[in-house]
């Protein structure tokens, strides 16, 4: 502590912060707290019905698990690029020769377009009249058969959607696993390497569980990150076709501003804070669990 | 995972040998780093190409090919169906005023949980904490409910407010995990010296964070440039769009869909941000790979 500070100094650096986030993170999340209570369409007075948004949610709403199955495919997807392939591009990176500067900031671009110009560059490689990338590299290899159009039939267009937002950020987690393996003494690859271990045992056995707690950081990143991604299938499908690829941040939003049943949506909303909090929960469990276990 | 480099398992290798496969090895990763980064820009080098490819050769199937001819044209075009000076404009305005506050007020409440400590602070930062992974589609019904009563939709403050909200939780975080690191006796002999805890805020704490202001810049900055979820719920006038939501209605705003200027003006308006992002790069690297490490 300060020498010297009065309880009026700290009042001063404390209150504007305090008051900012109050107005815009936690009033909101006990507004919708409340509002999921209420059935409102915005204009008429709010309605009391106990816990029937809830119930209609769990018991009698399809639309709501598909989306929630939907969500958990697009995490899956997500997961996989920016967990799975990032990993995999970092260890390459750090036995890469030269280049790995000019290498690390290609590989990042990708994270500073935003999504609507990624939505419009994704709209035209998924094309199918006129052909788009996929399909004119799959008739060129000769597999013209597999050409269809991605965004609008109902068992490509999920992972169609998912795809792009795994793709942007790969570069931005492979740049913080890639520090992390930096962070690995050399020396104690070295004597494993000298021990005759494979490179595929340095990196189980050394590496990984070196950068393990950064892994983790990553994963809940990534994982709250892609819970809440809501743009690109917004803008590249609307959810469509029919409810082929909506997840609940879209469902959610089309439930508040295009059918304005501001109760049920925020119903949904909660779900959806409750599905991050989970997530978070589970990954430090299984970490716990796992470092226990070494 | 780390394909490309074979040791045999057991036995031990000549050093000679070993270097030389070592060098081998290399040579591979280098190869297919070369190839990732390949597929991973071509996408982004496309979006360039197309921008000057003209129209009709688009239109006319030859959208993936090395363009016959190369033309401004498009973004001629692009200029005159949006105002896209405007955007820019608004975008600038809705990123510089919240990187400032986020980094003002993210500054004051660790100075004020880290330095200068109160009872509760423990609290109060568990508070910041928990907004880390808080989404933020639980404010849009609220804060739309709230801003039509006070008359705040379709300015700039309705998208700054939430935007330093939630990013206010990383930057405090930064700011607390680097304030750990200045010694006490900083401090203690600055107070010996007679100095407030203003002064101390602004002659010390500020000037000793430039790092961390950089970081907590960047990593925000990024995602604010590009926000689209509150634009697109709190904006719908033309005057007070940012450069995401103008460039989606730049295909309503022309009927049909005019590909080639579409791209053109992605171009004009990634422009800024990759100028920044080339020319800041190390900066920028550096700050993302310590804004998470530190985590």
């Amino acid at each position: 502590m300060l020498p010297g500070r009065s309880r009026a100094s700290v009042l001063v650096f404390l209150v504007p912060p305090l008051l900012l986030y109050l107005v815009a993170v936690a009033l909101p999340i006990v507004q919708s707290l409340v509002l999921s209570f209420f059935s409102w369409d915005g204009v008429t007075d709010l309605q009391a019905v106990g816990f029937a948004n809830y119930v209609k949610m769990f018991t009698a709403d399809p639309i709501f698990w598909r989306a929630f199955a939907n969500t958990m495919v697009y995490l899956a997807v997500c997961l996989f690029f920016q967990l799975g392939v990032s990993l995999f591009v970092a260890n390459l990176v750090s036995y890469a020769g030269r280049g790995k500067e000019v290498a690390k900031t290609l590989y990042l671009l990708p994270a500073i377009i935003s999504t609507v110009a990624i939505a419009f560059l994704f709209q035209r490689i998924y094309s199918y009249e006129p052909p788009g990338l996929i399909n004119q590299i799959l008739s060129t290899v000769g597999l013209g058969d597999l050409a269809r159009p991605w965004l609008s039939e109902v068992n490509t267009v999920l992972v169609a959607v998912s795809a792009p937002e795994g793709w942007r950020f790969t570069g931005l987690y492979m740049l913080i696993l890639y520090a992390a393996i930096l962070a690995v003494p050399k020396e104690l690859e070295e004597a494993a390497r000298l021990d005759g271990a494979s490179t595929w045992q340095v990196f189980a056995h050394v590496r990984f569980p070196y950068i393990r707690p950064v892994w983790v950081t990553t994963m809940i990143m990534a994982s709250t990150y892609s819970l809440r991604g809501f743009d690109i299938p917004y803008l590249l499908t609307n959810g469509g076709p029919g409810q082929a690829s909506e997840l609940l941040t879209t469902y959610m939003f089309k439930t508040a501003f295009r059918s304005t049943d501001f109760g049920y949506a925020s119903t949904i909303a909660v779900f959806i804070v409750i599905e991050c909090i989970i997530a978070v929960g589970l990954i430090l469990l299984v970490l716990k669990r796992g470092t226990d276990n070494s | 995972m780390t394909t490309g480099l074979t040791t045999p398992v057991g036995g031990r290798v000549s050093a000679p040998e070993r270097g030389r496969r070592l060098h081998l090895a290399r040579n591979f990763a280098s190869l297919l780093v070369f190839l990732i980064v390949i597929v991973q820009v071509y996408p982004l080098i496309w979006l360039f190409v197309t921008s000057l490819r003209p129209a009709q050769e688009f239109a006319g199937g030859n959208a993936f090919g090395i363009p016959a001819a190369l033309t401004w044209d498009n973004y001629a075009r692009a200029f005159a169906s949006a105002d896209l000076g405007r955007y820019i404009f608004n975008s600038l305005v809705v990123t510089g005023a919240s990187s400032v506050l986020i980094v003002l007020l993210g500054m004051m409440a660790a100075y004020a949980i880290q330095v200068l400590g109160f009872r509760g602070s423990k609290i109060v930062m568990g508070a910041f904490l928990l907004g880390i992974i808080v989404p933020v589609q639980i404010a849009l019904v609220p804060l739309f409910i709230n801003y039509s009563r006070v008359g705040l939709l379709n300015t700039y403050q309705s998208m700054v407010i939430p935007l330093v909200g939630f990013a206010l939780p990383t930057s405090v975080y930064l700011f607390v995990s680097f304030f750990e690191y200045i010694p006490k006796e900083t401090y203690e002999a600055a107070a010996l010296d007679g100095a407030g805890p203003f002064r101390v805020f602004f002659e010390i704490t500020m000037p000793l964070s430039t790092n961390t202001v950089i970081t907590v810049v960047f990593v925000n900055g990024i995602f604010i440039w590009n926000d689209f979820i509150f634009a697109n719920t709190f904006v719908f006038e033309e005057n007070m769009k940012t450069i995401p939501l103008g460039l989606q209605n730049f295909i309503g705003a022309m009927g049909s869909v005019d590909w080639t200027a579409t791209f053109a003006a992605v171009c004009i308006t990634v422009t800024p941000l990759l100028l920044v992002f080339l020319i800041m790069n190390k900066a920028i690297i550096y700050g993302l790979e310590s804004g998470a490490t530190k985590g």
